[in-house]
């Protein structure tokens, strides 16, 4: 495959002993993962450049578009959330539920199709594919494919952000706040909110896989280089030395977004870093 | 142009294009696939490259004439003042013949783009000149080998500097002769060639910037031409009937025909399938323009065998019409003893277009009582299915949906199909002796209508074999902007040098 359908059987038995295929399977692995001790992950088997050079260049673009995306969802669902708790049973609880449910219901796909037609072709106000060059170029070649990606968590993070202050409100800290005469405002930023994050922080670290995959279809329909477009050529065009340190490097980063979150939440709850 | 992206716009004239696929090696001996083609043909020169239009031809580029002497002597002789960039020096036939032999000496895997390639000799008199040797006659000379990949002229200089013994340069060019040059390569984001300031030919670049954008999904391509990101664009055929009904503003809409061929195959060696009346039984069932209304929306055309209209060979009418025959079919199955007892296997690859070939198949087979299974498979898995070296899944496999891609030389297409081919690519395990020695032959046949008269016999053993129901060749619509005067092949690929603005 990786020379062509042209390629003369000497020249394919040359290629696989250079690329090591012709040796035992276990041995091929431990060179694997002792090249990878040295952050070698091998070659692109079609351009020649370094897997690791490869993978490199496109996960910032991945990393961008996540963070960016996460950003603007907690921005939007913890306020929302939080005053969706504050506001219960009330019609704005009501259209908030409804709309949260929403987005959580609409695909990353959808959403980003929908936003291509809505903003790119038919307004015309924001480019439909590439990632941009220049801060400015990057930014706007970055709002659409945030708001795709970050759409299912503005629902997932305001509900879960509800019913975490739902919980705490009716704890005896609170109660003894409101006895001491505290206003509602001071209760909910210093004694509630703050805790009531943490399941949102666990569930935006855990989430992070199901980020990279709402990142592989955004990048593919935007044309945006990242992780997931290169996984997505790579397994198109079997090049499987490309899939292999892509797949690597996304599954580390997953566990450092779990060990992460941890970390904040041990950091906003006294509790929590005790108990490590 | 967005709104937004109008703010950070570069000045100067810039293309918009888009490619099917991102470029893996910028050195013509060791190409992967049609866009580093498409690229290299804005970097380097060659002796003749493929002229635009409707028909298949060359024109000289490199080469101030270009003959053939005999039958393996080809003598050419360079325009005088062609510069390399970078310092590298004027091209001289020691140029040619050092970019023509790397391909044999370094063991290239396209060096079959060569054929009988045995050297180039100098002329001692004129250092512009020189003869191309064959070992025997090869007509795909002049339509592969010269203007396609391989016939690529680099400066010898510069890749020894770069690679020591003359090898794979990889994506790097050190030293180019043509109008544009690459200035900056993002992996799966862009290509950007700019005008090459130290460029001494003929040829006016008619733009300051080409910016080459690579999707996996032409769809993709088509919103981002509707979102004025993209000035070219391939169409899809399933696209085609609306963009023609309602297209974009200030926007030409082309069709050009293609050299894909998709068909169905059979494999020869598979028990059930070893029974010449069932598999013409399936040949006559297969309704193809019904297939076409169905896959393609009615956009393509039924084919008659491998060869494309425009090229030689093409053969004018397939032994079995396009529309089968029921009738037929039913008779033949009689005399093969009836449907088959357990329903037969089409493996598909796992996309739109292949699936809905494949329920059509399942739906007109089953008229004449034929029971079919639909296996869609994913491209790592589909490409290796009818390979011997990739285990024992070839025995099994039935009927099989396959799409060739093509060269302008029917040599391309019928190379696949022979002999030596069993169990590689030749997934139906066709084999014949008289179309290995015809397939031998018209290589070096010179007469354009005994050629194709070999060509026309080769596909009608196919067709006789039972193993073969040609579908289409599919079709390239392109779609680009009223201000961009495009120069396309006759098969619809982007000759970029000579796009400019209209």
């Amino acid at each position: 495959m990786v020379l062509g359908p042209r390629a003369t059987p000497e020249l394919i038995e040359q290629t696989r002993a250079a690329m090591g295929l012709d040796r035992p399977f276990a041995l091929q692995m431990i060179t694997f993962f002792g090249n990878l001790l040295r952050g070698d992950m091998g070659v692109d088997v079609f351009t020649g450049r370094s897997v690791t050079t490869t993978v490199m260049e496109a996960l910032p673009y991945t990393l961008a578009l996540i963070t960016a995306s996460i950003l603007w969802a907690a921005a939007i669902g913890i306020p929302l959330g939080a005053y969706s708790s504050i506001r219960r049973n009330t019609w704005i609880d009501r259209v908030t539920g409804i709309l949260s449910v929403g987005t959580i219901s609409i695909p990353s796909f959808v959403m980003a199709l929908y936003s291509v037609l809505i903003f790119a072709v038919w307004l015309r106000w924001l480019p439909a594919i590439g990632a941009g060059e220049g801060f400015g170029g990057q930014i706007v070649h970055l709002i659409l494919p945030a708001f795709a990606v970050g759409v299912p968590w503005v629902g997932y993070i305001a509900r879960i952000v509800r019913a975490s202050m739902l919980e705490i409100m009716g704890e005896s800290h609170v109660r003894m706040a409101r006895a001491f005469g505290l206003t509602e405002r001071r209760i909910t930023r210093a004694y509630v909110l703050r805790i009531a994050v943490l399941p949102a922080v666990t569930l935006i670290g855990a989430g992070v896989a199901h980020l990279f995959s709402a990142a592989v279809f955004v990048e593919v329909i935007f044309a945006r280089p990242g992780i997931g477009a290169l996984i997505v050529s790579a397994v198109n065009e079997r090049n499987y030395t490309i899939v292999l340190g892509a797949v690597l490097v996304t599954t580390a980063i997953i566990v450092l977004a779990t060990l992460i979150s941890d970390i904040i939440i041990a950091w906003l709850d006294p509790r929590q870093r005790e108990g490590m | 142009m967005p709104l937004a992206s109008a703010l950070y716009a570069q000045s100067g004239s810039v293309l918009h294009a888009y490619s099917s696929a991102d470029i893996k090696k910028l050195d013509p001996a060791f190409y992967q696939n049609s866009v580093d083609i498409d690229v290299m043909n804005c970097l380097y020169s060659k002796l003749a490259s493929y002229k635009p239009g409707r028909e298949w031809d060359i024109e000289l580029e490199a080469a101030e004439e270009l003959e053939q002497i005999d039958d393996t002597h080809i003598r050419f002789k360079l325009k005088p003042g062609i510069m390399f960039s970078g310092g590298y020096g004027e091209m001289t036939a020691e140029d040619v013949k050092f970019s023509f032999e790397r391909v044999l000496e370094h063991d290239s895997p396209v060096k079959s783009d060569w054929g009988p390639l045995q050297s180039v000799e100098l002329d001692p008199e004129d250092k512009y000149a020189g003869t191309i040797v064959l070992e025997k006659a090869f007509q795909p000379l002049w339509s592969i080998s010269i203007p396609y990949g391989v016939g690529f002229i680099l400066s010898k200089k510069a890749v020894m500097e770069a690679t020591g013994d003359g090898g794979d340069f990889g994506i790097t060019p050190s030293a180019v002769s043509g109008p544009y040059m690459l200035e900056e390569w993002k992996p799966n984001q862009y290509t950007k060639l700019v005008r090459n300031p130290e460029y001494t030919g003929d040829l006016k670049p008619g733009y300051d910037e080409i910016r080459i954008m690579p999707m996996d999904d032409e769809k993709v391509a088509e919103r981002a031409y509707e979102a004025g990101d993209l000035d070219y664009t391939q169409l899809t055929l399933s696209s085609l009937a609306n963009y023609k009904a309602n297209p974009p503003a200030n926007t030409t809409i082309e069709e050009y025909p293609s050299l894909y061929y998709v068909w169905v195959g059979m494999n020869l060696e598979n028990d059930t399938l070893k029974n010449e009346n069932l598999r013409k039984a399936i040949q006559y069932a297969i309704n193809v323009p019904q297939i076409l209304d169905a896959a393609y929306f009615g956009e393509a055309a039924p084919s008659t065998g491998l060869i494309a209209p425009g090229l030689i060979g093409h053969r004018a009418q397939s032994i079995v019409p396009p529309e089968g025959n029921l009738d037929t079919a039913r008779a033949y199955l009689e005399k093969a003893g009836g449907a088959p007892s357990q329903p037969i296997t089409i493996d598909t690859l796992n996309a739109t277009t292949w699936k809905t070939i494949a329920e059509v198949i399942q739906a007109q087979l089953g008229q004449i009582g034929i029971q079919v299974q639909v296996n869609v498979q994913d491209t790592g898995s589909f490409y290796t299915l009818g390979m011997e070296s990739e285990g024992d899944r070839w025995k099994d496999m039935q009927l099989v949906i396959n799409r060739f891609s093509m060269l302008p030389d029917p040599f391309y297409a019928t190379s696949w199909f022979t002999t030596e081919q069993v169990g590689v690519w030749n997934w139906e395990r066709f084999s014949n002796p008289e179309f290995d020695r015809l397939h031998q032959a018209a290589l070096s046949e010179a007469d354009a209508e005994k050629r194709a008269a070999m060509y026309h016999e080769m596909q009608d053993m196919m067709e006789e074999s039972g193993a073969y129901r040609f579908l289409t060749h599919e079709g390239s619509p392109v779609m680009f902007r009223d201000d961009v005067e495009t120069a396309l092949r006759p098969d619809a690929r982007p000759l970029y040098l000579g796009f400019k603005p209209a």
